[in-house]
Protein backbone atom coordinates (compact mmCIF):
# COMPACT_ATOMS: atom_id res chain seq x y z
CA UNK A 1 0.00 0.00 0.00
CA UNK A 2 1.22 3.49 -0.85
CA UNK A 3 0.19 6.90 0.44
CA UNK A 4 -0.61 9.19 -2.49
CA UNK A 5 -1.03 12.91 -3.14
CA UNK A 6 -3.39 13.49 -6.11
CA UNK A 7 -2.80 16.73 -8.05
CA UNK A 8 -5.27 17.91 -10.71
CA UNK A 9 -7.20 21.14 -11.22
CA UNK A 10 -10.36 19.19 -12.07
CA UNK A 11 -12.28 17.97 -9.00
CA UNK A 12 -13.84 15.31 -11.21
CA UNK A 13 -10.46 13.90 -12.20
CA UNK A 14 -9.20 13.95 -8.60
CA UNK A 15 -12.29 11.96 -7.64
CA UNK A 16 -11.66 9.42 -10.42
CA UNK A 17 -7.97 8.96 -9.59
CA UNK A 18 -8.75 8.69 -5.88
CA UNK A 19 -11.38 6.03 -6.55
CA UNK A 20 -8.99 4.02 -8.75
CA UNK A 21 -6.18 4.18 -6.19
CA UNK A 22 -8.43 3.19 -3.30
CA UNK A 23 -9.78 0.24 -5.28
CA UNK A 24 -6.15 -0.75 -5.87
CA UNK A 25 -5.49 -0.82 -2.13
CA UNK A 26 -3.70 2.54 -1.81
CA UNK A 27 -4.45 5.50 0.45
CA UNK A 28 -4.97 9.03 -0.88
CA UNK A 29 -3.63 11.26 1.89
CA UNK A 30 -4.11 14.58 0.13
CA UNK A 31 -5.35 16.43 -2.93
CA UNK A 32 -4.12 19.60 -4.62
CA UNK A 33 -5.74 21.72 -7.33
CA UNK A 34 -2.56 23.27 -8.72
CA UNK A 35 1.20 22.89 -8.66
CA UNK A 36 1.83 25.46 -5.95
CA UNK A 37 -0.53 23.74 -3.52
CA UNK A 38 1.06 20.41 -4.47
CA UNK A 39 4.54 21.63 -3.49
CA UNK A 40 3.22 22.79 -0.10
CA UNK A 41 1.25 19.62 0.54
CA UNK A 42 4.12 17.37 -0.50
CA UNK A 43 6.38 18.95 2.14
CA UNK A 44 3.64 18.60 4.74
CA UNK A 45 2.38 15.09 3.95
CA UNK A 46 5.51 13.35 2.56
CA UNK A 47 3.43 10.86 0.52
CA UNK A 48 4.97 7.74 -0.99
CA UNK A 49 4.06 9.06 -4.43
CA UNK A 50 2.28 11.79 -6.34
CA UNK A 51 -0.01 11.75 -9.40
CA UNK A 52 0.49 15.07 -11.20
CA UNK A 53 -1.54 16.81 -13.93
CA UNK A 54 0.32 19.23 -16.23
CA UNK A 55 -2.10 21.92 -17.47
CA UNK A 56 -3.20 23.71 -14.30
CA UNK A 57 -3.69 27.33 -13.23
CA UNK A 58 -1.28 29.12 -10.84
CA UNK A 59 1.55 26.61 -11.38
CA UNK A 60 1.65 23.91 -14.05
CA UNK A 61 2.66 20.36 -13.23
CA UNK A 62 6.16 20.13 -14.70
CA UNK A 63 7.30 23.19 -12.72
CA UNK A 64 5.79 21.61 -9.60
CA UNK A 65 7.75 18.39 -10.29
CA UNK A 66 10.99 20.41 -10.53
CA UNK A 67 10.30 22.18 -7.22
CA UNK A 68 9.29 19.00 -5.40
CA UNK A 69 12.34 17.11 -6.70
CA UNK A 70 14.64 20.02 -5.75
CA UNK A 71 13.56 19.75 -2.13
CA UNK A 72 12.91 16.01 -2.06
CA UNK A 73 15.12 14.15 -4.56
CA UNK A 74 13.54 10.80 -3.65
CA UNK A 75 10.01 11.94 -4.53
CA UNK A 76 8.14 9.53 -6.81
CA UNK A 77 5.89 11.34 -9.25
CA UNK A 78 3.63 9.95 -11.99
CA UNK A 79 2.34 12.43 -14.57
CA UNK A 80 -1.36 12.11 -15.52
CA UNK A 81 -2.01 14.50 -18.38
CA UNK A 82 -4.08 14.96 -21.52
CA UNK A 83 -0.97 16.43 -23.18
CA UNK A 84 0.72 13.28 -24.45
CA UNK A 85 3.11 14.57 -27.10
CA UNK A 86 6.66 13.27 -27.00
CA UNK A 87 8.18 16.65 -26.14
CA UNK A 88 5.96 16.98 -23.08
CA UNK A 89 6.82 13.46 -21.89
CA UNK A 90 10.53 14.16 -22.26
CA UNK A 91 10.21 17.42 -20.31
CA UNK A 92 8.37 15.63 -17.52
CA UNK A 93 10.89 12.80 -17.29
CA UNK A 94 13.79 15.28 -17.35
CA UNK A 95 12.10 17.18 -14.51
CA UNK A 96 12.11 13.96 -12.48
CA UNK A 97 8.80 12.20 -13.16
CA UNK A 98 8.96 8.39 -13.08
CA UNK A 99 6.10 7.62 -15.48
CA UNK A 100 3.61 9.35 -17.76
CA UNK A 101 -0.05 8.36 -18.14
CA UNK A 102 -2.16 9.98 -20.86
CA UNK A 103 -5.78 10.88 -20.09
CA UNK A 104 -8.31 9.42 -20.46
CA UNK A 105 -6.71 6.42 -18.78
CA UNK A 106 -7.85 2.93 -17.86
CA UNK A 107 -7.91 1.92 -14.20
CA UNK A 108 -5.42 -0.86 -14.86
CA UNK A 109 -2.90 1.58 -16.33
CA UNK A 110 -2.90 3.71 -13.17
CA UNK A 111 -2.57 0.77 -10.78
CA UNK A 112 0.11 -0.83 -12.97
CA UNK A 113 2.17 2.36 -12.88
CA UNK A 114 1.88 2.78 -9.10
CA UNK A 115 2.65 -0.87 -8.37
CA UNK A 116 5.60 -0.88 -10.79
CA UNK A 117 7.17 1.98 -8.87
CA UNK A 118 6.63 0.20 -5.56
CA UNK A 119 8.03 -3.11 -6.87
CA UNK A 120 11.11 -1.36 -8.28
CA UNK A 121 11.96 -0.34 -4.74
CA UNK A 122 11.17 -3.72 -3.22
CA UNK A 123 8.09 -2.44 -1.46
CA UNK A 124 5.00 -4.62 -0.92
CA UNK A 125 2.24 -4.32 -3.50
CA UNK A 126 -1.41 -4.72 -2.42
CA UNK B 1 -25.23 30.44 -24.52
CA UNK B 2 -25.15 32.90 -27.37
CA UNK B 3 -21.97 33.54 -29.32
CA UNK B 4 -21.66 36.15 -32.04
CA UNK B 5 -18.91 35.72 -34.58
CA UNK B 6 -17.89 38.37 -37.06
CA UNK B 7 -16.67 36.23 -39.93
CA UNK B 8 -19.09 36.41 -42.81
CA UNK B 9 -17.24 34.62 -45.59
CA UNK B 10 -14.61 31.96 -46.02
CA UNK B 11 -11.47 32.88 -47.86
CA UNK B 12 -9.07 30.00 -47.54
CA UNK B 13 -5.72 31.21 -46.27
CA UNK B 14 -2.90 29.17 -44.82
CA UNK B 15 -4.12 30.00 -41.34
CA UNK B 16 -7.65 28.88 -42.19
CA UNK B 17 -6.36 25.62 -43.60
CA UNK B 18 -4.57 25.12 -40.29
CA UNK B 19 -7.86 25.82 -38.51
CA UNK B 20 -9.47 23.10 -40.59
CA UNK B 21 -6.59 20.76 -39.77
CA UNK B 22 -7.06 21.47 -36.09
CA UNK B 23 -10.78 20.72 -36.43
CA UNK B 24 -9.88 17.40 -38.03
CA UNK B 25 -7.44 16.69 -35.18
CA UNK B 26 -10.17 17.49 -32.67
CA UNK B 27 -12.47 15.10 -34.49
CA UNK B 28 -9.87 12.34 -34.40
CA UNK B 29 -9.27 13.07 -30.71
CA UNK B 30 -13.00 12.72 -30.04
CA UNK B 31 -13.07 9.35 -31.79
CA UNK B 32 -10.21 8.18 -29.57
CA UNK B 33 -11.67 9.54 -26.33
CA UNK B 34 -15.46 9.10 -26.50
CA UNK B 35 -16.62 5.48 -26.98
CA UNK B 36 -19.73 6.40 -29.00
CA UNK B 37 -20.33 6.47 -32.77
CA UNK B 38 -20.45 10.06 -34.00
CA UNK B 39 -21.54 12.00 -37.05
CA UNK B 40 -20.21 15.37 -38.11
CA UNK B 41 -21.79 18.29 -39.94
CA UNK B 42 -19.43 19.91 -42.43
CA UNK B 43 -17.09 22.46 -40.85
CA UNK B 44 -18.00 25.96 -41.92
CA UNK B 45 -17.41 29.58 -41.09
CA UNK B 46 -20.43 31.78 -40.76
CA UNK B 47 -22.04 34.61 -38.94
CA UNK B 48 -24.27 32.77 -36.52
CA UNK B 49 -25.44 32.77 -32.95
CA UNK B 50 -25.37 29.63 -30.85
CA UNK B 51 -27.79 28.98 -28.01
CA UNK B 52 -26.47 26.36 -25.62
CA UNK B 53 -26.66 25.74 -21.88
CA UNK B 54 -23.00 24.93 -21.14
CA UNK B 55 -19.74 26.04 -22.65
CA UNK B 56 -16.04 25.54 -22.13
CA UNK B 57 -13.20 27.59 -23.57
CA UNK B 58 -9.56 26.58 -23.93
CA UNK B 59 -6.80 28.86 -25.21
CA UNK B 60 -4.27 27.61 -27.78
CA UNK B 61 -0.75 29.04 -27.85
CA UNK B 62 2.54 28.23 -29.54
CA UNK B 63 2.78 27.68 -33.30
CA UNK B 64 -1.01 28.18 -33.47
CA UNK B 65 -2.80 30.89 -31.55
CA UNK B 66 -6.50 31.05 -30.81
CA UNK B 67 -9.32 29.57 -28.80
CA UNK B 68 -11.34 26.36 -28.87
CA UNK B 69 -14.92 26.51 -27.56
CA UNK B 70 -17.20 23.54 -26.96
CA UNK B 71 -20.91 24.21 -26.45
CA UNK B 72 -23.74 21.89 -25.54
CA UNK B 73 -26.65 21.06 -23.31
CA UNK B 74 -26.00 19.72 -19.82
CA UNK B 75 -27.71 16.43 -20.62
CA UNK B 76 -25.30 15.81 -23.51
CA UNK B 77 -22.23 16.37 -21.35
CA UNK B 78 -23.81 14.26 -18.60
CA UNK B 79 -24.47 11.39 -21.00
CA UNK B 80 -20.87 11.52 -22.28
CA UNK B 81 -19.56 11.48 -18.70
CA UNK B 82 -21.66 8.44 -17.89
CA UNK B 83 -20.51 6.67 -21.06
CA UNK B 84 -16.84 7.41 -20.47
CA UNK B 85 -16.61 6.96 -16.70
CA UNK B 86 -19.61 4.85 -15.73
CA UNK B 87 -21.34 7.34 -13.48
CA UNK B 88 -24.06 9.94 -13.89
CA UNK B 89 -22.60 13.34 -13.04
CA UNK B 90 -24.40 16.37 -11.62
CA UNK B 91 -23.62 19.68 -9.94
CA UNK B 92 -19.97 20.46 -9.27
CA UNK B 93 -18.75 17.16 -10.73
CA UNK B 94 -20.57 17.77 -14.03
CA UNK B 95 -19.07 21.26 -14.14
CA UNK B 96 -15.63 19.77 -13.56
CA UNK B 97 -16.18 17.02 -16.14
CA UNK B 98 -17.08 19.58 -18.84
CA UNK B 99 -13.72 21.26 -18.30
CA UNK B 100 -11.86 17.96 -18.20
CA UNK B 101 -13.53 16.72 -21.39
CA UNK B 102 -12.33 19.86 -23.19
CA UNK B 103 -8.88 19.40 -21.65
CA UNK B 104 -8.68 15.80 -22.89
CA UNK B 105 -9.92 16.65 -26.39
CA UNK B 106 -7.63 19.66 -26.81
CA UNK B 107 -4.70 17.80 -25.24
CA UNK B 108 -5.12 14.83 -27.55
CA UNK B 109 -5.51 17.18 -30.54
CA UNK B 110 -2.28 18.93 -29.48
CA UNK B 111 -0.57 15.55 -29.53
CA UNK B 112 -1.85 14.90 -33.06
CA UNK B 113 -0.75 18.38 -34.17
CA UNK B 114 2.71 17.67 -32.77
CA UNK B 115 2.89 14.67 -35.10
CA UNK B 116 2.96 17.15 -38.00
CA UNK B 117 5.88 19.01 -36.45
CA UNK B 118 3.73 21.81 -35.04
CA UNK B 119 4.01 22.57 -31.33
CA UNK B 120 1.01 23.94 -29.45
CA UNK B 121 0.14 24.28 -25.79
CA UNK B 122 -3.28 24.70 -24.17
CA UNK B 123 -4.54 26.72 -21.22
CA UNK B 124 -6.62 25.36 -18.36
CA UNK B 125 -10.31 25.24 -19.35
CA UNK B 126 -12.82 27.94 -18.44
CA UNK B 127 -16.28 26.46 -17.93
CA UNK B 128 -19.35 28.63 -18.45
CA UNK B 129 -22.74 27.50 -17.16
CA UNK B 130 -25.98 29.23 -18.10
CA UNK B 131 -27.14 30.96 -21.24
CA UNK B 132 -25.18 34.10 -21.99
CA UNK B 133 -23.60 36.14 -24.75
CA UNK B 134 -19.90 35.81 -25.60
CA UNK B 135 -18.28 38.46 -27.76
CA UNK B 136 -14.82 38.70 -29.25
CA UNK B 137 -14.54 35.43 -31.14
CA UNK B 138 -13.13 36.32 -34.55
CA UNK B 139 -12.47 34.25 -37.66
CA UNK B 140 -14.62 31.38 -36.48
CA UNK B 141 -14.80 27.89 -37.95
CA UNK B 142 -17.17 25.42 -36.39
CA UNK B 143 -18.55 21.89 -36.65
CA UNK B 144 -21.44 20.12 -35.02
CA UNK B 145 -20.72 16.62 -33.71
CA UNK B 146 -23.62 14.32 -32.84
CA UNK B 147 -22.88 11.40 -30.50
CA UNK B 148 -25.19 8.41 -30.92
CA UNK B 149 -27.73 8.32 -28.12
CA UNK B 150 -26.31 11.39 -26.37
CA UNK B 151 -26.93 14.43 -28.57
CA UNK B 152 -24.74 17.00 -30.27
CA UNK B 153 -21.96 19.36 -29.21
CA UNK B 154 -20.72 22.40 -31.14
CA UNK B 155 -16.95 22.76 -31.64
CA UNK B 156 -15.67 26.21 -32.53
CA UNK B 157 -12.18 27.45 -33.35
CA UNK B 158 -11.46 31.16 -33.19
CA UNK B 159 -8.24 32.47 -34.74
CA UNK B 160 -7.01 35.42 -32.71
CA UNK B 161 -4.04 36.53 -34.80
CA UNK B 162 -3.64 36.87 -38.54
CA UNK B 163 -1.18 34.29 -39.83
CA UNK B 164 -1.71 32.00 -36.90
CA UNK B 165 -4.65 29.86 -35.86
Amino acid sequence: MATVLVVDDAAFMRMMVKSILQKGGHEVVGEAENGAVAVEKYAMLKPDLVTMDITMPVMEGIEAVRLIKAGHPDARIIMCSAMGQQGMIIQAIQAGAKDFIVKPFQEDRVIESVNKLLKAEGRPVP
Amino acid sequence: MNIKSNMSAIEKSGAEERSDELLQDILQALRQIVPLPLTVADPRAEDEEWQEEWGVLIGVTGDMYGRVVILGEGDVFGHLGETMFGMRLAGEMLHSFVGELANMVAGQAATLVAGRGCRIDITPPTVIAGRMHIYGLNNVVRMSVAFEGAGALQFIISRDTEGKV
